[in-house]
């Protein structure tokens, strides 16, 4: 595996392209929370007798930043993308078999930035955490609700997980972006409102939607939900699931195709 | 030991079939090369033996033993057009193809002097012009100095003295016991660098074997004297005669074996005619090809 990654860090190592995107993914997480502080806190402060909670305090801050940023996945799954269809623009996921990678190791060593770029928006997103939670709240450090940060990286991982499969198929990084973005932004939440008003909290089953409901916005979140929604371990189960999911495709895609 | 051996390959895209039941085995130390017009399969073939495209039937053995991809480790392959990532330069695309050929990088500075690349190993690729492209995907195949290369097309927009470069480089590696397995559209390139040589015609092997054998290109005599009709039916009583391919200008005799021109300009006075033109000539490479692929 170290020889996968090494191999793949010689080739995206010069790449500046990517490394403005995954920069730019990685600045636009804090500045976005603390435009989201910000006004919370405002709300907050004016509101003092209507609403006692203030979302980027420490504990509710580990669930409401998991919920703001499970928006902006698609950061990190366009340089994702764009990793994967390079190959296949440039051919050289031919030249990377024919000189001498089995297809599971090319599959492989793409996973590994599907892997290290789910972990950084992990890690940035606990570092804007408790950077914004002792600069805005009034409570002491705690990690209670950390757990949302778990659910969080789940959802990113399926979210460049569906990135990478998107690729894997169409192999044109335009239009791959294009159908990320539709499905993630349109096609789910439309399929997840007609499901839920028609067949009730199954369509909170649907990929993405799984993570959404094990992060529901503090307070916001509560006061929207449904009495039948199912218990946190269903979809964390589902989430998992899907994760399994999209990387068995992934694989059988570029197993079984010629290149 | 074969390099490699091809038994029974098969391979089709929706309606077309690209190759149907290969087989031919590449002996060791030759220049093998494959030969056929565009679209004969020529790459699809190679593509199967390099893992890219998957056979729907057959079986092929690489190095003696089932393919795997260590065994392409161990070959230099350059397949159809050159592929490098055209943001990194022609040293990094390198580092890059030594990495996965699980190679220490060492022998960068040889393949890129061997290309003429040098100068230019930190351009980047997207910079390169066609015949730079090339070149850089041969010092790919180069790297390592492996025991067999898979060349395809090699010589593809390269400027006429860079042809001429390529050949040379091909038959300098052949002399040192190299196998080499060359796939081409162009005749003479096949018959001036090759030992053995495959030739395939809509995914169909016609014939395999030592070029000599294969591409034979039979002798035939130019004749004229004034009456080549009355030449024509005398000509056609000389105990050697085969058969006429032209008698256009000049009658186009070929015989069953070598006859001495001098002893043939004799034989004809003896019949009456004087000959006026008299020229032994080899059938050309184009001919004897069409007429393997016409069969």
């Amino acid at each position: 595996m170290l020889h996968l990654i090494r191999t793949e860090w010689l080739k995206i190592k010069p790449y500046r392209a990517f490394w403005v995107m995954v920069g730019l993914a990685v600045a636009i997480i804090p500045a976005g929370n603390y435009i989201a502080a910000e006004i919370t806190s405002q709300i907050v402060s004016k509101t003092k007798e209507l609403i006692a909670v203030a979302p980027y305090d420490f504990p509710l801050i580990w669930q409401s930043i998991a919920n703001v940023n499970s928006y902006m996945t698609a950061l990190f799954a366009i340089p994702m993308i764009i990793l994967v269809t390079n190959e296949f623009t440039y051919k050289t996921h031919r030249q990377n078999i024919i000189d001498g990678w089995e297809r599971r190791e090319f599959v492989m060593a793409k996973l590994f930035w599907w892997l290290a770029l789910s972990v950084l928006a992990f890690l940035t997103t606990v570092i804007t955490a408790l950077v914004l939670g002792l600069a805005y709240g009034t409570h002491p450090l705690s990690f209670e609700n950390f757990e949302y940060l778990f659910y969080y990286l789940l959802q990113v991982l399926l979210s460049l997980g569906i990135a990478t499969l998107i690729a894997v198929l169409v192999r044109r990084s335009g239009l791959a972006i294009v159908l990320y973005l539709c499905y993630i932004m349109i096609v789910e939440q439309v399929l997840v409102l007609v499901l839920k008003r028609n067949f009730g909290e199954i369509g909170g089953l649907l990929p993405l939607q799984t993570g959404d409901e094990l992060i529901p916005f503090p307070v916001i979140g509560k006061l929207l939900n449904n009495a039948d929604h199912y218990d946190d371990g269903v979809y964390l189960l589902m989430l998992c699931l899907y994760i399994g999911l999209m990387i068995f495709l992934v694989f059988r895609r570029m197993l079984k195709t010629d290149y | 030991m074969p390099i490699l051996s091809l038994q029974n390959i098969s391979k089709r895209y929706g309606a077309i079939q690209a190759l149907s039941g290969i087989s031919f085995e590449v002996p060791k130390g030759a220049v093998f090369g494959i030969l056929g017009p565009n679209g004969s399969g020529k790459t699809t073939l190679l593509g199967i033996v390099t893992d890219v495209l998957k056979a729907d039937t057959g079986t092929f053995t690489l190095l003696d033993v089932p393919p795997t991809a260590r065994q392409r480790q161990r070959i230099g392959t350059l397949l159809e057009t050159p592929n490098f990532y055209h943001y990194l330069s022609a040293y990094q695309n390198l580092q890059v193809a030594a990495s996965i050929k699980q190679q220490s990088g060492q022998d960068i500075p040889r393949v890129l002097d061997i290309a003429g690349l040098t100068a230019r190993q930190h351009s980047r690729f997207k910079t390169y012009s066609l015949g730079m492209k090339q070149r850089l995907a041969i010092a790919a195949a180069m790297l390592g100095d492996p025991e067999v290369l898979i060349l395809d097309e090699p010589t593809n927009g390269l400027d006429p003295a860079g042809i001429a470069e390529v050949r040379q480089l091909i038959l300098q590696l052949a002399q040192t016991g190299k196998t080499i397995i060359l796939a081409s559209h162009l005749l003479d390139e096949v018959e001036k660098v090759c030992t053995h040589v495959a030739i395939l015609q809509k995914g169909k092997l016609l014939l395999s074997g030592p070029v000599n054998q294969v591409l034979v290109r039979e002798d035939f005599v130019e004749l004229s004297c004034n009456d080549n009709t009355k030449l024509m039916s005398v000509i056609s009583q000389h105990p050697a005669f085969d058969h006429i391919i032209s008698s256009q200008e000049h009658l186009q005799v070929v015989f069953k074996q070598p006859v001495d021109p001098a002893t043939l300009n004799a034989w004809c006075a003896d019949q009456g005619l004087w000959l006026n033109h008299l020229y032994t000539r080899k059938q050309s490479l184009e001919k004897a090809f069409l007429q393997i692929t016409n069969n």
